[in-house]
């Protein structure tokens, strides 16, 4: 016996809205268009009711409410721009300010912070403090091997304590005395030192936890923001991708760097508003160590290459081992960290030719745990999965250490961690070609006759699976470096260059064509996967895949 | 690094007495402090591990309460109490005195390791004042020659009671009846006066349903200052659908419903009391505490019987040791005597009393923070609702009641409550207890009518303003409550002519203050309360009573500006209602009240351009203004 909805009927601002029992009449001002600001409050942590910036007015309740903890009501009146409102919400501001040092020309925070945006939008006041304030024990204490505190910015919002209790149940955090001499801090004995524990930056709204490995490298304000996933682990986290977009202007930020930092993305259904350390710092091999040219074996080292001249040797080898007919003279190992998009299109190019020693190389094991870390260190091993690939690499390889093969082209995996230093030596000796295509330096270079320049997943379009079969689109956020292309558009200019043509020639061209072709990828669309990706449907399933993932 | 395991086995007894185990914080450190002197870090890791709690938020809790000390204090620890009653009686003197006999400053200790001097806040002893407390002990009016005694032979100095003042308008007092007897505290003398004869009818005769009509009846009021009726407050607990007593089969959790599912045993009720005293002015459950603690007693058992109460715990403020000391032999009686325990008075109740100190924190006599502190955590108000009565200690329905009002409950039921209600007047029945202090002839604690006039207390029970000076101001409810002028003293003391009045009735105590005072000054120190004792969770308490404060400081100084009476007055209106709990209302009255109804004495101390310095005939603009020994830098 289902039972009838409920939902209450309140105005906000003169609009009326309806919402589900339970809401906060904070949500039910974000639902009616009219947010209202908050510190303290962060949707996925208890309330804490603390900062009190939220607060409204409410008809027939004597004094201004807090937004964050009064649950809507049946005819509740609220009204979130009246005079009282707006001075109480300047007034609490006023507050904030009293004992903070106002250093937001050093502040790290600068340009994203809560105070600064609200003191913008809300505050304005002329400052009636003129005392001295408090000087709190400490200024840019190391609290953890990733998180610095400014204890003097802190507004004791409490949000990363109950962060630390309440999501990582770490309980490293607390807020020591009491009064305008209460202070943020960890116990000398335990520091932060959780595999989550950047995400008390992410928590924090003003410039108090900031982050040791992004601070004082770029200021905010230069940043471009792409929407991706966290090619870490199986888990396929949400992300943000922030690059340095005055790169041109501004060569001396972080030597150059251009990826600045990753940011949790929110997905009710993957990692909420988190992500951990691990994905989180794990951005530097974009700018570090990377392959940017075509290379090619000459005697003892290599020479550049460039493209057209590969790929002309390559079609000229996988032509006459076709003519031939020794295409299983043809081996490919590919990679769980490549795209739907590349495993779709090495799948059809190899096939084509009738290449059947293809296998994909299974992913390195590492930690995991019960909240987003996944052993299962690559990001699509269910995409290669749900394409029915191989992962039998090891037959590949045993072919070319037996002389079985001519031709061996290996994704971005690494032969020596895969075979060990010797075996990988044999193969190398055993082929005619052994064709390196990846993003990073890594051993097999030095065994490789070619080696292709990769781009990272930051660098192009695609889309990757997530271990419960969750689609989800990557998007780029800074060019390929060098001559760096993605795989699957290289191997499209093989396969023109051997004669096939194509009917797609961008990622969501291709990944259309996957989706017409590929039985467990069937009804989606970048469209239809949106910026929360979707289900790879079942058997007559809703492809949105709203409420079938297990990790909701 | 200290051993820390001896104090297992005591660690593991205080454990027992909780449902969970982080409510043993306050116990387990207490405990630790005792044997090693103050908390260290290895203390505070030992402790998160015995409770299964995270260290950063024992420490928390370290750093909260001013009683733990993370270094080692001398071995005799003297607390000068510094509130408004004991500065009006010369508390700053004696600090001085103190600081110069002892060669150390407030916050300090003595080469030697012998002493140790603080200033703290209200120790709720202000009809001694000036006083201090030495180790347990409370000491005053303190005297020059206490001082001599006190640095000489500290070991000597003893804790020195105040005679009961009395009840001269009364017919019968109800709840100091017994203060003067000799022997009081006892449970011999209790039982011999027909003492428990009301708990027992109640646990044997009477409906919880009798009882909360008769309590309904006779206008009881939370008399810990909030107001509430009793018997309403009592009403809101949920009854069990089976009106039956846990114990006889409502509890059974393997029984099952008709339609066969089981039925989830109801939670329990627990009862608290809260004996935090702390607001300043205020000395009367102390008194009950101390001289008639089996009357309070009494007063749980019926209010446990009729809220389904089976478990309770007393909330008692840290600094009232030998209250403490003297309920604890009272509740080890009555369990003797059958009054607590199993089976109660041959009954199928059962009733449980446990005993929980507070370690130093004003906030936790509001009842949400006591909670918390109880389960073991800072004393920081909850967001309501849920009101205790559904969601309180542990999650569970809770009665939360002043020591007072329950003390008051044994003599409703014996005299009825219609009896109890006309002893009072209108709305607020029977009498409560006055704390007396400041200016007055005869500071100490009266009993009187609700209906006693604030001109009464002052001139004919307190003997009036010593030395034949004029009343300038009164305080009539605690240091919270917005202060009268001498001339709007003609006021009765009951809830609702006080509230009408533009004041509080709040807890009863009356700080006179005469001409010499200078309403600056006293400001001054009332600020300096409120800055100190702020939890700190909201926003604009936290920032605003600490910058009120510097203001005053400045003011008081000499260093006014002409801005700044609007500045106070605009930073106490703007916390005022904007927190989770009233103490930013209270800290803001005060400011509102003095500032407003002395404004030409506040506006004489402003500092002017071409002006001779500000000039107050009674402070003289004093230079030297109390330091704030806050809980962070309290040793």
């Amino acid at each position: 016996m289902a039972e009838p909805v409920k939902t209450v009927t309140l105005t906000v601002d003169g609009k009326s809205v309806t919402v589900p029992p339970g809401t906060t009449v904070l949500q039910a001002c974000e639902q009616a268009d009219s947010p209202v600001p908050f510190y303290c409050y962060h949707p996925g942590l208890s309330i804490a009711g603390n900062c009190r910036i939220c607060l409204v007015e409410i008809e027939k309740a004597p004094k201004l409410q807090i937004a964050c903890y009064t649950q809507a009501a049946e005819g509740m009146v609220v009204r979130t721009a009246s005079d009282n409102v707006l001075q109480g919400r300047q007034d609490v501001l006023e507050f904030l300010l009293v004992n903070h040092p106002l250093d937001c020309p050093v502040c790290d925070q600068a340009g994203e912070c809560w105070l600064q945006d609200y003191y913008m939008a809300y505050g304005l006041y002329n400052q009636k403090f003129d005392e001295q304030k408090v000087k709190k024990s400490a200024k840019a204490v190391s609290i953890g091997p990733t998180v610095m505190l400014d204890m003097e910015r802190c507004i004791l919002c409490s949000r990363c304590v109950r962060f630390c209790d309440e999501i990582t149940k770490t309980g490293e955090l607390g807020i020591f005395n009491r009064g305008d001499h209460s202070e943020l801090g960890i116990h000398p004995g335990k520091p932060l030192d959780n595999p989550y524990a950047g995400n008390v930056v992410d928590v924090c709204p003003v410039g108090a936890l900031t982050d040791k490995d992004f601070r004082f490298k770029c200021r905010v304000w230069y940043l471009g923001s792409t929407s991706s996933v966290c090619p870490g682990c199986s888990k396929g986290c949400n992300i943000e991708i922030h690059d340095n977009r005055e790169r041109g202007q501004r060569p001396h930020i972080a030597q150059g760097r251009r990826i600045m930092r990753l940011k949790p993305r929110y997905n009710p259904d993957v990692n909420q508003w988190w992500m951990c350390d691990e994905g989180r710092y794990g951005y530097k091999f974009i700018d570090e160590n990377r392959l940017t040219q075509v290379q090619l074996r000459d005697g003892s080292g290599y020479r550049a290459g460039s493209w057209d001249e590969a790929l002309g040797l390559l079609t000229q080898t996988l032509r006459r081992l076709k003519d031939a007919q020794q295409l299983d003279r043809a081996g490919v190992v590919l990679s769980t960290h490549l795209t739907n998009e590349d495993l779709y299109v090495a799948k059809r190019v190899f096939g084509g030719f009738g290449i059947r020693s293809l296998a994909v190389q299974p992913a390195r094991q590492g930690s995991q745990d019960d909240f987003l870390r996944r052993a299962d260190k690559s990001p699509n091993t269910r995409g290669a999965q749900a394409m029915g690939l191989s992962f039998d690499v090891k037959a590949v390889l045993e072919r070319a250490a037996r002389k079985e093969l001519s031709l061996l082209w290996v994704f971005g995996g690494d032969l020596v961690e895969l075979a060990g230093e010797a075996q990988a030596k044999t193969i190398a000796d055993s082929v005619d070609l052994l064709v390196f295509q990846g993003s990073n330096v890594n051993r097999t270079c030095q065994l490789a006759h070619m080696i292709l320049p990769s781009a990272v997943y930051a660098e192009k379009d695609g889309t990757f699976t997530n271990e419960a079969g969750r689609v989800q689109r990557i998007r780029q956020a800074v060019q390929p470096l060098g001559e760096a292309k993605p795989e699957w558009r290289v191997l499209l200019d093989v396969a023109d260059r051997t004669g096939f043509l194509w009917e797609f020639r961008d990622a969501q061209g291709v990944f259309g064509s996957l989706a017409s072709h590929e039985a467990a990828f069937k009804g989606l669309s970048y469209d239809v996967l949106g910026d929360q990706g979707a289900m790879l449907p079942q058997k007559g399933s809703d492809p949105s895949g709203k409420g079938s993932d297990p990790n909701r | 690094m200290a051993d820390f395991e001896p104090l297992r086995k005591d660690a593991e007894v205080i454990l027992a007495k909780y449902p969970r185990k982080q409510a043993a914080m306050l116990p387990v450190l207490c405990l630790v402090q005792e044997r090693f002197g103050f908390i260290s870090d290895e203390a505070e890791q030992w402790t998160a591990n015995l409770l299964g709690v995270s260290v950063a938020h024992v420490h928390e809790v370290v750093t909260f309460y001013t009683l733990f000390h993370r270094k080692p204090v001398g071995k005799f620890h003297v607390q000068a109490c510094s509130n408004v009653s004991c500065w009006l009686r010369g508390s700053e003197q004696c600090v001085k005195q103190l600081s110069e006999r002892l060669g150390i400053s407030p916050g300090q200790t003595t080469a030697d390791g012998q002493f140790t001097l603080s200033t703290v806040e209200c120790l709720c002893a202000c009809e001694q004042a000036p006083m201090c407390q030495v180790n347990d002990a409370y000491v005053g009016p303190i005297t020059p020659e206490l001082i001599e005694q006190l640095v000489t032979h500290p070991e000597q100095v003893a804790a020195i009671s105040t005679p009961f003042r009395g009840a001269p308008g009364l017919v019968e007092p109800v709840l100091s009846k017994r203060f003067s007897l000799k022997d009081s505290h006892l449970i011999q003398t209790y039982v011999r006066d027909d003492g428990y004869q009301m708990a027992r009818k109640a646990v044997t005769e009477l409906s919880p349903a009798q009882i909360i009509e008769e309590v309904t009846k006779s206008n009881l009021r939370g008399l810990g200052g909030a107001g509430f009726l009793t018997g309403k407050k009592w009403s809101f607990i949920p009854r069990p659908a089976t009106a039956q007593r846990a114990g006889a089969s409502g509890a059974d959790p393997s029984s099952t419903d008709v339609a066969g599912r089981g039925i989830i045993p109801p939670k329990p009720h627990y009862l608290v009391v809260n004996a935090d005293e702390g607001e300043p002015g205020t000395i009367k459950d102390r008194y009950i505490l101390e001289r008639d603690p089996h009357r309070l007693l009494e007063g749980m058992i019926i209010a446990a019987h009729a809220t389904g109460c089976r478990q309770a715990y007393v909330y008692i403020r840290g600094e009232y040791a030998q209250p403490t000391n003297i309920l604890q032999q009272a509740v080890a009686d009555a369990y003797q005597y059958g009054f607590l325990g199993k089976r109660i008075f041959n009954s199928d109740a059962d009733f449980d009393v446990t005993i929980h100190r507070g370690a130093g924190a004003y906030i936790c006599g509001e009842e949400t923070a006591l909670l918390e502190s109880l389960e073991g955590k800072k004393g920081f108000p909850r967001l309501k609702p849920p009101f205790p009565a559904i969601s309180g200690l542990f999650g569970c329905p809770t009665v939360i009641n002043n020591v007072e009002t329950l003390a008051c409950v044994p003599t409703i039921l014996q005299k009825g409550g219609d009896w109890f209600a006309k002893l009072g007047y209108g709305k607020s029945g029977g009498t409560r207890l006055f704390s007396v202090s400041g200016h007055v002839n005869q500071p100490g604690l009266y009993e009187a009518s609700q209906g006693v006039t604030l001109r009464e207390l002052i001139f004919d029970y307190a003997g009036g303003i010593p030395e034949g000076r004029h009343l300038k101001a009164v305080v009539p409810g605690g240091l919270s409550a917005k202060i009268l002028r001498a001339d709007e003293i003609d006021v009765r003391m009951d809830f609702d002519s006080l509230l009408a009045a533009g004041t509080m009735a709040g807890s009863a105590g009356i700080i006179a203050m005469d001409e010499t005072v200078c309403m600056v000054r006293a400001l001054l120190y009332a600020a300096k309360f409120f800055a100190h004792e702020s939890c700190g969770q909201c926003s604009p308490c936290r920032e605003g009573t600490g910058w009120i404060y510097k203001i005053i400081q400045r003011i008081a100084g000499g260093q006014g500006r002409p801005h700044d009476l609007d500045i106070l007055l605009a930073a106490a209106t703007n916390m005022e209602g904007r927190t989770i709990c009233v103490f930013a209302d209270a800290a803001a009255w005060p400011v509102q009240s003095y500032v407003t109804k002395f404004r030409d004495e506040f506006s004489a101390h402003l500092s002017r351009p071409g002006a001779d310095p500000p000039r107050c005939s009674s402070c003289r603009a004093e230079s030297s203004t109390p330091a704030l020994a806050h809980a962070g830098s309290h040793g």
